[in-house]
């Protein structure tokens, strides 16, 4: 006989069949909602629109990209992650959240039966980072959750180093003019 | 109580975890599943190697070992021990890779002794052996209390080595 908690925990399984991008940073791939993605670049046609930040506040996110009058924060994938350093050669620009994320490539679009959530044993900040895990061509993959790559409180300290960096770079621009 | 729920509640699985045989309670087992694929992803949940699927279900795989201070090379995992572990008001399952040959015992589980682990539910005499019996809830604690110790214990080395520069 199986207890309340276990019947809950299979009927939380699946939320539906949904269309995933599949990306891999490190050699580990991930997935994230196709909806979640706004726009996929390469690193080098982005070269000339990304500002780099001079006194990083956060370690994974060193460049801005302004879109749309927006600043998103490009967050690198591998650093959040914790995984060995590679070299990005995509953007994938997020729709929704100011952030852009740095991969290694991507592998193919796919279709998901459905989100497991993730087993109650994982209880480190993959809990923040996962949205839960899909099974597909005999692999478990962790399906990423875009919130999760900048909390509120990051986005209030990158948005103040922001101001301040660019209140900093008026006077000069003045003094050039 | 039932004769069958008293023959369920003193039977025990006997494993091998690395070096060490410990027991486990019979009744919290679920399944000896084979060595199937891990799956593993970047997470910070130290005790945790990745994860198994076992009839449609995800399931955490503990190492075990790295609280009862066994390891052995992954090569010689032969099984993946699926059993019952509370999670606050949850019953989730969890496995862990077990190697050598895993029996069947009846016996009568004793108290453990006051200092023993929090993952250490009881002590079962098996012939002349004393087993300490697994309390998989204690396993995660146990880890964090280790780590921690082990942490204090490097830091008191680090500043012993510094103080005598």
């Amino acid at each position: 006989m199986k207890s309340t908690g276990e019947q809950d925990a299979k009927s939380r399984r699946a939320r539906g069949p949904q269309t995933v991008v599949l990306f891999f940073v490190a050699n580990q791939m991930f997935a994230i909602a196709a909806d979640y993605v706004q726009e996929i670049r390469s690193t080098d046609s982005l070269a000339g629109a990304a500002n780099e930040i001079e006194n990083p506040e956060l370690a994974k996110v060193r460049h801005t990209l302004e879109r749309g009058h927006r600043t998103y924060y490009v967050v690198n994938a591998g650093m959040h992650f914790g995984l060995p350093v590679t070299r990005p050669a995509l953007v994938l620009i997020l729709r929704q959240f100011r952030a852009a994320l740095l991969v290694d490539r991507i592998d193919r679009m796919a279709e998901i039966s459905g989100v497991y959530p993730l087993p109650l044993a994982f209880a480190g900040d993959e809990r923040r980072w996962y949205r839960g895990l899909a099974y597909l061509d005999d692999s478990v993959i962790p399906v990423v959750e875009p919130t999760g790559f900048l909390t509120p409180e990051e986005f209030q300290r990158l948005d103040r180093a922001s101001a301040l960096a660019a209140s900093q770079r008026e006077p000069e621009a003045a003094v050039q003019a | 109580m039932s004769i069958a729920e008293n023959a369920r509640e003193n039977s025990f699985v006997l494993l091998h975890i690395g070096d060490r045989r410990v027991a486990l309670p019979a009744g919290l087992v679920a399944e000896l599943a084979p060595p199937v694929r891990l799956h593993a992803f970047p997470h910070t949940s130290k005790l945790i190697t990745g994860v198994i699927v076992r009839r449609g279900r995800i399931v955490p795989v503990y190492d075990a070992g790295l609280v009862l201070g066994s390891r052995s090379s992954s090569s010689s995992h032969r099984f993946y021990l699926i059993a019952r572990r509370q999670i606050g008001q949850v019953s989730e399952l969890g496995a862990i890779a077990v190697n050598g040959e895993c029996e069947l015992a009846t016996g009568e589980m004793q108290p453990p002794a006051m200092d023993r682990p929090a993952y250490v539910a009881g002590t079962l005499a098996v012939g002349e052996d004393s087993l300490d019996v697994l309390n998989l809830d204690g396993l995660t604690g146990s880890y964090s209390a280790a780590a921690g110790e082990s942490l204090h214990a490097e830091a008191h080395q680090f500043h012993g080595s510094e103080a005598s520069r």
